[in-house]
């Protein structure tokens, strides 16, 4: 056994009071109001693999994205929040069930603004952390890089993809690089499984970006000269709740992005979808895959969709960041277990 | 069994063969299917191998049943225990016991007068292995002198325990005294007062 000893009790407290407060100072800065937002909901975004914890009548959410985008529709101006969320079964060095998510959004902003916020938000809790924790502060990234999916893809992987294949046109595509991605092939590969094509479509993107992560794009961000990078320009089918775009050479992409940093997930943003209709198609399409695994399908929150008709979205984009995954990347540690207030969750493999 | 109840020490069958988790990690994009990757033992062949599942799998938990045992004798290649209500012995190979057989006491352990209740683990009513509790005490049989006054941490010598197994233990213990032991990782844990 080897690593730095375990953290007091008031070793943790001081990391989160500190992560809090500069959390908080940043985002005040930029002009951000913060808001409480209910934690039981009538309805959560609907995901293929996120599950809500169900807390009758209602769900826990597993993200405060929909009650925030209602109260931006609404007038709210620029907000954020520090909220606690519940994904049921992910346990493990970077996944509890409860967890808490920075989560803001910026009206009339640009994506690159906000990923902007998300490397202010890193260097300052990494500040303010090694400070409580009385360490030499921890190098936070300074050279963020940005990396379009598919062109990383093509890199780590060697296939050139658009972006728009569907799910025959992706299997083929994959089929000389499959071994590379895993064995057995992932579950929804086999995509006829999803009734309708737009969910075939989504369920072998799905399936192909988790195995791809895994297989390359973790091991790629492991390099330490890739310290923060944002993941940005995602294929249409894993727009999830992003404005999907023109691109280049014509091909739509989805104006999504993920920020990792020290080879750790830990942020997601895009610049919104304000379309009722394609985010009732969406909901859809993911609750027609979450059937066809068995899953259940999910209520779609209707008050949000009619929010997002009347009065409208306005323009913005926003992000949510992994609180505990930064505190504990701030304090050196490997995982949640060693950083988190939860007194009986001592352990790295709790 | 759905793969989201994966964890270490899950029983399951997989053709036709029981595997207990050795090891478990779950890891998942944040918008992506999880993937649990586990080391898998087999419970009859003590094989191990990889093996990574994912969201939405389904899995068959193999029927494997603990029953309460007393130690009794260690035969050639075997170690038989018997219930101790019905007074049925079954033999464990001794591939299965491995370096559990440094913890098999066949008397009542020190300040007990039980017999310690092992857990022998059945498969199809076939006995395949042993589940020892994580802890437990044993006598130090042998070990040097400690050096007086020597107050240095992280100063350890040898010394062997009852059923032969050396463990590396502070420079104060002296032979004769008990220690309780965590049978996991085959470490000194404390010294326990026990008047003989």
């Amino acid at each position: 056994m080897s690593g730095p000893p375990p953290l007091s009790a008031a070793q943790r407290v001081a990391a989160w009071d500190a992560a809090l407060a500069a959390v908080r100072a940043v985002l005040r800065g930029e002009g951000l109001r913060e808001v409480v937002t209910p934690v039981r909901l009538p309805a959560v975004a609907i995901e293929p693999f996120i599950e809500p914890v169900a807390a009758p009548p209602g769900l826990l959410a597993t993200s405060p994205e929909l009650p925030m985008k209602r109260l931006m529709c609404q007038g709210s101006g620029s907000i954020f929040q520090i909220a606690p969320c519940f994904r049921a079964a992910e346990r493990g060095r970077l996944h509890r069930e409860e967890f808490h998510l920075v989560e803001w959004y910026r009206v009339g902003a640009e994506p690159a603004a906000v990923q902007r916020d998300v490397e202010r938000l890193v260097e300052a809790v990494f500040e303010a952390v090694a400070s409580a924790l009385g360490q030499p502060p921890r190098p936070a990234p300074r050279a963020w890089s940005r990396v379009g999916v598919l062109a990383l893809v093509e890199r780590t992987l060697g296939v050139a993809l658009h972006g728009h294949e569907d799910a025959p046109e992706l299997a083929a595509a994959l089929a000389g690089v499959a071994p590379a991605l895993g064995e057995p092939l992932p579950l929804p590969f086999d995509a006829r499984l999803a009734p309708t094509p737009r969910a075939r479509t989504l369920a072998a993107w799905t399936a192909f970006f988790s195995a791809w992560c895994d297989a390359r794009l973790d091991p790629w961000l492991a390099d330490p000269s890739r310290p923060g990078v944002h993941v940005v320009d995602f294929p249409p089918a894993l727009a999830a709740l992003s404005e999907v775009a023109p691109g280049p050479e014509g091909h739509a992409v989805a104006d999504r992005f993920e920020s990792h940093v020290l080879g750790r997930e830990l942020a997601n943003g895009y610049r919104e979808l304000r379309d009722p209709e394609e985010q009732r198609r969406r909901f859809e399409d993911v609750n027609a895959l979450r059937a066809a695994l068995d899953g259940a399908a999910l209520p779609i929150d209707e008050a949000f969709l009619a929010d997002l008709r009347d009065p409208g979205l306005p323009p913005c984009a926003g992000a949510a960041l992994g609180l505990d995954r930064l505190v504990m990347l701030a304090a050196g540690r490997g995982a949640l277990g060693d950083v988190i207030l939860e007194p009986s969750a001592a352990g790295p493999d709790a | 069994m759905d793969v989201n109840e994966l964890r270490k020490n899950a029983k399951l069958e997989i053709d036709g063969q029981p595997y207990v988790v050795v090891e478990f990690q779950f890891v998942k994009p944040g918008k992506g299917q999880g993937l649990y990757k586990c080391k898998i033992k087999n419970m009859i062949t003590g094989s191990v191998l990889d093996r990574t599942w994912r969201s939405g799998e389904k899995l068959e938990a193999a029927n494997v049943e603990s029953k309460k045992m007393q130690y009794l004798f260690a035969g050639a290649d075997s170690y038989t225990f018997m219930d101790s209500e019905t007074y049925e012995q079954v033999e464990l190979n001794a591939d299965l016991v491995g370096d559990d057989k440094y913890y098999l006491l066949d008397a009542p352990p020190p300040g007990s007068d039980q017999p310690i209740p092992y857990d022998v683990l059945f498969y199809n009513e076939r006995p395949v292995g042993l589940s020892l509790p994580s802890h437990v005490v044993m006598e130090i049989i042998e070990c040097e002198p400690g050096v007086k006054g020597d107050t240095a941490t992280n100063v350890t010598k040898g010394a062997t325990i009852q059923g032969g197994l050396e463990v590396q233990v502070p420079l104060f213990i002296k032979q004769g005294e008990f220690i309780k032991i965590d049978t996991r990782t085959n470490a000194y844990v404390e010294r326990v007062n026990i008047n003989k």
